[in-house]
């Protein structure tokens, strides 16, 4: 019965990364960005959530479609404004670029809300759902099968619209689907876009789990950065597989081994790097080849 | 000792983002890495205000005022606990130079900021002892800082009272001219909750435990001894694991502890992990008769609004200062820091810890009558001390010799349980644990 209790965990935690971290992978496969900025998205949208929550008593996950839309309109910005302007000068620079804007929104966060913990509690928050000896807690329910669903919702979206094809095409070949007619900035604003919303979404799901202060978003960029290394930059499906694996060692060690979780996590990334240099699914990169 | 748990938390997570970005860099096949620049940025000189002002008021000493330096990290990683370290400072000098000052003689603090950094930490002290040529020392916050400061101020022979800095690797050192202002080092803070348990009728005396702490130099010796101690009393271990200070879900942990079924937890806890164990035990219901937790549940409504406001009821926690205690000079140091900083606030652990140290320091001086750091230094190893943290005294080498205070959650409110003399309710402790709400 325990392992059953311990794969309930992964999977529900697994379903949380995935969506946190389809939104890096996804930026990074359209725009060659690594966003390490997705941790401070996530923060912004997880104390703004706490705000309107503390002032108005909404419940929190009504404010999904909302602060995705923010957090999106957000991205847009930051990609017109900034990222679009620093990109010809190479990843590396949209690196620092994205990491000024962390820290920037880090300071902004700590201005506006101080350096103080900030919790989300509806009701259900410590409520749990038990099947025989199994206890799942509500708020990882909602939040792991809530992930999934919104993750597959953008997949398919991405897979049958044309703006989603259109988007896939420029991140295969820039100039093969600009003369097809894709405007490669209008794709890339809108990746960005997503990318951002989905830290919008995910920002709100983790309110409901964990209690929020700005200096937080350096944990959730270093564990997003494994995971999409571990599935392979630019791999929907792979940041997939990645948060289920990492959410499956992160359950099983913390059972287990706990004083060895943090080396479980990351000795599977550098194991699986090991014997797949550019992750599970990554595909290798035009530099490679030439 | 809250925050000092919690700057680490944030070292730890600072080493984490820049592990990403060292990965982020290879995989955007950066060429450049940039270094933010040394920390150690310059400190200018900030001396406190509070005590000229109060100097111009009709000091006649030919000699001047005293002169205390200070370094403390106003800017960095500290920066929050050092700017209250400097409040409990100041409202120190405020009240002392208004009744007449030391010895006769105003004191004037000399301040250097040392912007969270080790290398800083020991140019503020040298350049306070060879330059501003101050006639006595207080410590700056925080182990980490206090250790490289202790080394010059022994080297100098000059008095360090820290009011923060109990890590056991300074006192390794067997330093003469250290000591620790709080009550006890680390492994001891654990004692009033054990002393608390052997005085319970046999009833209520817990048969099983349950220790889980975060692997954390502050919080990982308390519960390690707490359990050495209890285990002595007969109460037989179930569960025992150390988790990394990343860990912040312990849901997996809440599922192994319930199984156990033990009457006692004791989690060493720092914030996130101990909001995270109470909530996973109310998800799958299980309620310890007796819950202790290290740092968390000291930290006021940002504990209660995690929990869920009601749920704090019963647990224990240990702590150094409460704006309640009946211990001399409290009510007056609360009046100060709220007059110098707005009215209403209750000052932070550090800013009371800061006062303390300031009183230990001073009544040094008054017992010796005279500012030789040696002599100041002997009378410290051979006295004790009434602070607003109550009686402190030290062994040869600094350690603080007495009990954190014991405190748990009431009704909403955080009562000082033990020792009797700091109690704040007559010593009622609320046995068993009432139910989750």
């Amino acid at each position: 019965m325990e392992i059953v209790q311990v794969l309930a965990f992964g999977l529900l935690l697994g379903g949380v990364y995935a969506l946190l971290a389809s939104g890096v992978t996804l930026i990074f496969g359209v725009l060659d960005v690594v966003n390490v900025a997705q941790g401070a998205f996530l923060v912004f949208s997880a104390l703004f959530t706490w705000q309107i929550w503390d002032a108005f008593g909404v419940e929190p996950l009504l404010l999904i479609p909302v602060m995705g839309f923010l957090m999106g309109v957000l991205g847009w910005g930051i990609y017109r404004g900034m990222v679009m302007r620093v990109a010809p000068q190479g990843p590396g620079m949209t690196v620092l670029l994205m990491f000024g804007v962390a820290l920037t929104l880090e300071g902004i966060l700590n201005l506006i809300f101080g350096n103080k913990f900030k919790s989300v509690t509806p009701p259900y928050f410590t409520e749990s759902f038990t099947i025989g000896q199994l206890v799942i807690p509500l708020p990882q329910l909602i939040s792991g099968v809530l992930g999934f669903l919104i993750l597959g919702g953008i997949y398919a979206y991405l897979r049958l619209s044309w703006a989603g094809r259109a988007l896939r095409a420029s991140a295969q070949n820039k100039d093969g689907a600009a003369l097809v007619g894709i405007s490669s900035v209008k794709s890339a604003s809108f990746a960005f876009a997503i990318g951002a919303a989905t830290a919008g979404v995910g920002g709100v799901l983790l309110s409901i789990m964990y209690p929020i202060y700005p200096a937080t978003q350096y944990d959730w960029i270093a564990r997003l950065l494994g995971i999409v290394v571990l599935g392979g930059f630019g791999s929907i499906p792979g940041a997939v597989i990645g948060s289920l694996i990492l959410g499956m060692t992160e359950a099983f060690a913390n059972t287990y081994l706990p004083q060895w979780s943090s080396l479980f996590f990351y000795g599977t990334i550098l194991l699986i790097l090991l014997f797949r240099p550019h992750g599970l699914m990554g595909a290798k990169t035009r530099e490679d080849v030439a | 000792m809250n925050h000092v748990h919690r700057r680490l938390g944030r070292r730890s997570r600072v080493v984490g983002l820049a592990a990403a970005l060292a990965v982020a860099g290879l995989v955007a096949s950066a060429c450049s890495s940039s270094d933010s620049g040394s920390a150690a940025a310059s400190a200018a000189p900030a001396a406190s205000s509070a005590a000229s002002e109060a100097a111009a008021g009709g000091d006649t000493s030919a000699e001047g005022p005293i002169r205390i330096g200070i370094s403390l990290p106003l800017t960095g990683d500290f920066s929050q606990p050092g700017s209250e370290a400097k409040k409990g400072y100041e409202a120190w000098a405020s009240i002392i130079n208004a009744n007449g000052g030391l010895l006769g003689r105003q004191v004037e603090l000399v301040i250097l900021d040392d912007a969270s950094s080790q290398e800083q930490v020991v140019t503020d002290y040298n350049n306070l002892i060879s330059q501003e040529k101050v006639d006595l020392l207080l410590g700056t916050f925080s182990s980490l800082l206090n250790f490289p400061a202790s080394t010059v101020a022994e080297n100098n022979q000059m008095v360090l009272v820290a009011p923060a800095g109990g890590s056991p690797k300074i006192f390794e050192a067997n330093p003469k001219f250290y000591f620790f202002a709080q009550q006890a080092t680390a492994p001891n803070q654990a004692n009033p909750f054990v002393n608390m348990i052997a005085a319970l009728p046999d009833d209520q005396k817990p048969k099983t435990a349950a220790y889980v702490t975060q692997d954390d130099p502050f919080a990982a010796p308390v519960i390690e001894s707490m359990q050495s101690q209890l285990e002595e009393m007969g109460v037989k271990t179930v569960y025992s694991e150390v988790y990394p200070p990343e860990t912040t879900n312990l849901q997996p942990f809440a599922s192994k502890i319930a199984a156990a079924k033990p009457d006692l937890i004791a989690q060493g806890a720092v914030f996130e992990d101990g909001v995270s164990l109470v909530k996973s035990l109310i998800q799958v219901g299980y309620n310890p008769s007796l819950l202790f937790q290290t740092s968390a549940p000291s930290n006021g409504s940002q504990f209660t609004d995690a929990i869920g406001t009601g749920n704090e009821n019963g647990i224990f926690y240990a702590v150094s200062w409460s704006e309640k205690a009946p211990t001399p000079g409290n009510e007056e140091f609360i009046a100060e820091y709220q007059k110098q900083n707005g009215e209403g606030l209750v000052p932070a652990e550090d800013a009371a810890d800061a006062y303390a140290a300031a009183e230990v320091l001073a009544a040094a001086v008054e017992g010796t009558g005279g500012l030789d750091n040696v002599a100041l230094k002997d009378w410290l190893h051979a006295n004790s001390v009434e602070t607003i943290l109550g009686q402190l005294s030290w062994d040869e080498i600094g350690r603080p010799q007495g009990d954190f205070l014991l405190a748990q959650w009431q009704d909403g409110s955080v009562e000082i349980v033990a020792p009797e003399g700091a109690s704040t309710n007559g010593g009622n402790v609320i046995v068993p644990k009432p139910a989750w709400q």
